[in-house]
């Protein structure tokens, strides 16, 4: 094994680990854009995605074991669905300052986190890959089976979201609502109905990124504190608010914890990647693709 | 066509409109003309939803709407054209238009209709594809217009309609106007620019802090000497 294929499969891994932050990333940059809220409940919301697909693959409900996707759908739509809710929560919410959002989500987060506790206990437990385990081998890079379904997942679920907002009439509405609320309810938008889709599709691929990374994972209740965390750093290191920024900041924050991880010390894996991610924003600090505004009055 | 009856509307402990009654008449533009804070803007978001008044009633043939939000009042055929015309800068001018036309359901119709705005604003045909916000205050005041009339309305709400455009495009912007009410549309706009208003409208209201000072026929306006001398720079 020379150097290179070593340099590749790292990358190769922290492109899997960042089209997971890129997931999580999406939520807060779509929320924040549409409701202007920052919810710091999300890393909660990504843990109770992945129960929620979890459970029924790994013989949580009644011993059931039905097929990963099947069990990845039913998660997705099952969080979709939270995700609703959700938005009947957080509605009060986004009308106060920051301090309040600070103070309701991260709440809400907690609260999560411990009904999950009571509910499954604290213990986490460990996921087979609905893959085969062994790596496969090309041109002598070794890359993990889940790792490859982790990214094309991954990479549909960001195009088929691209061309939803672009292409559909909901799409637009919903971008339409995010840049000039009172505007789009004039032109009769249901805004409130279009948050709550956002936070439907936000904590749906939370979902997606969560049962994606059970079999690599450590599934527990407190799993969301740390990739919460890091998608919120990616999704300001692209510029919050923005979605291409959000999917850019993911990819990019996991190969920085991959390659510090790989070539530095794992042990300052974390704290690599958030430095660097200070240091962009100090330079450049609407992120790195910041927000497209096209204004002229 | 809509009856205003005493009209309270406030910005938390901001008492903006105070007790304000007009009535807007099939067929006919209404201009609402007033100096700046006057409570122009207020009233025409209270009547299209935006905002809801604390005391009085809006009622839209007969039917009192002010507890309507926004979404619901324009499916009843009322029409917004924003101060300021906030059309969406990052959707091109064709996604602007069917954003208008959110709430109907008939595709082919809209599509016509599309074209129909293109014919009337042909300055936005060339530029169909480019995105909203690139576009010049006059051809954004075009497009916040051509949206508004996506959505068939029966009465269009028009806020400064010719805030700070060229005088050429002023022109436009009233000819515009005088044209779409002779094809049947009832129209009430709000305007600074009191003189020009008054020229096309059928009606006057003049707002003052909140109140109103004087309602009458454009022409009687124009012809009184306070509002000659306060509104219309003459004297
Ligand atoms: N969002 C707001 N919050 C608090 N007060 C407001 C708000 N918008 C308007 N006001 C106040 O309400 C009063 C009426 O404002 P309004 O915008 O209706 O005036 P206007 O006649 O449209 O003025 P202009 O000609 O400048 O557009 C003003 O005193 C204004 O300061
Ligand atoms: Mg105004």
């Amino acid at each position: 094994m020379n150097n290179t294929s070593i340099f590749i499969q790292t990358v190769i891994g922290g492109v899997g680990i960042g089209s997971l932050y890129a997931l999580i990333a999406l939520g807060y940059s779509m929320v924040y854009r549409s409701m202007g809220l920052v919810n710091f409940a999300h890393g909660s919301i990504y843990m109770v995605g992945t129960y929620f697909g979890i459970m029924w693959y790994a013989g949580l409900v009644m011993g059931l074991h039905v097929p990963y996707p099947i069990a990845f759908v039913i998660g997705v739509l099952l969080n979709g669905a939270f995700g609703v809710l959700l938005e009947r929560i957080l509605r009060p919410l986004a009308k106060l300052d920051l301090m309040f959002m600070l103070l309701g989500t991260i709440g809400l987060g907690y609260v999560l986190d411990n009904l999950f506790v009571i509910i499954f206990g604290a213990e986490g437990f460990a996921v087979r890959s609905p893959l085969p385990s062994m790596p496969l081998v090309i041109l002598g890079v070794r890359i993990q089976p889940q790792m490859l379904l982790v990214i094309g997942v991954s990479a549909i679920l960001m195009v088929a979201l691209q061309l939803f907002l672009a292409r559909t009439k909901t799409g637009k509405a919903m971008r339409a609502s995010a840049m000039d609320r009172d505007i789009a309810s004039a032109m009769g938008v249901r805004v409130n109905r279009m948050n709550a889709l956002t936070l439907a599709i936000g904590s749906g691929l939370a979902a997606a990124a969560g049962i994606l990374a059970a079999p690599i994972v450590y599934v527990n209740p407190a799993m969301g504190a740390a990739v919460g965390l890091k998608g919120f750093a990616a999704a300001i290191l692209g510029g919050l608010g923005s979605i291409p920024g959000a999917i850019a900041g993911g990819l990019i924050f996991g190969v920085l914890e991959a390659i510090s991880a790989g070539y530095i010390s794992s042990a300052y894996t974390r704290g690599i990647a958030f430095i660097v991610v200070v240091v962009v924003l100090m330079v450049k600090p609407s992120g790195i693709v910041g927000e497209i505004t096209v204004e002229k009055v | 066509m809509i009856v205003v009856e005493s009209l309270h509307t406030y910005y938390g402990n901001i008492h903006a409109v105070k007790g304000v009654s007009f009535e807007v008449k099939k067929g006919e533009i209404t201009a609402l003309v007033g100096a700046n804070g006057a409570g122009k803007s207020t009233s025409i978001k209270t009547i299209c939803g935006l905002l809801h008044p604390r005391q009085g009633r809006i009622l839209l043939n007969g039917e009192p709407i002010q507890k309507l939000e926004a979404d619901r009042i324009v499916r009843l055929g009322v029409g917004y054209v924003p101060e300021g015309r906030h059309v969406f800068p990052v959707l091109t001018v064709d996604e602007n238009l069917d954003m208008g036309a959110y709430h109907r359901s008939d595709k082919a119709q809209i599509a016509t209709d599309r074209e129909r705005m293109y014919e009337t604003f042909p300055r936005l045909r060339d530029r169909r594809k480019q995105l909203a916000g690139s576009l010049s205050g006059g051809e954004q005041q075009m497009l916040a217009i051509a949206r508004a009339l996506m959505s068939k309305p029966q009465l269009l709400l028009m806020d400064e309609p010719s805030l700070g455009l060229a005088p050429i495009v002023v022109r436009q912007v009233f000819e515009i106007i005088s044209e779409l009410n002779k094809g049947g549309l009832t129209i009430l706009l709000t305007e600074q620019n009191a003189r020009s208003a008054l020229k096309i409208a059928h009606r006057g209201i003049v707002m003052e802090t909140g109140k109103i000072r004087f309602a009458d026929t454009a022409k009687n306006l124009r012809e009184n000497p306070v509002v000659q001398q306060a509104y219309l720079g003459v004297g």
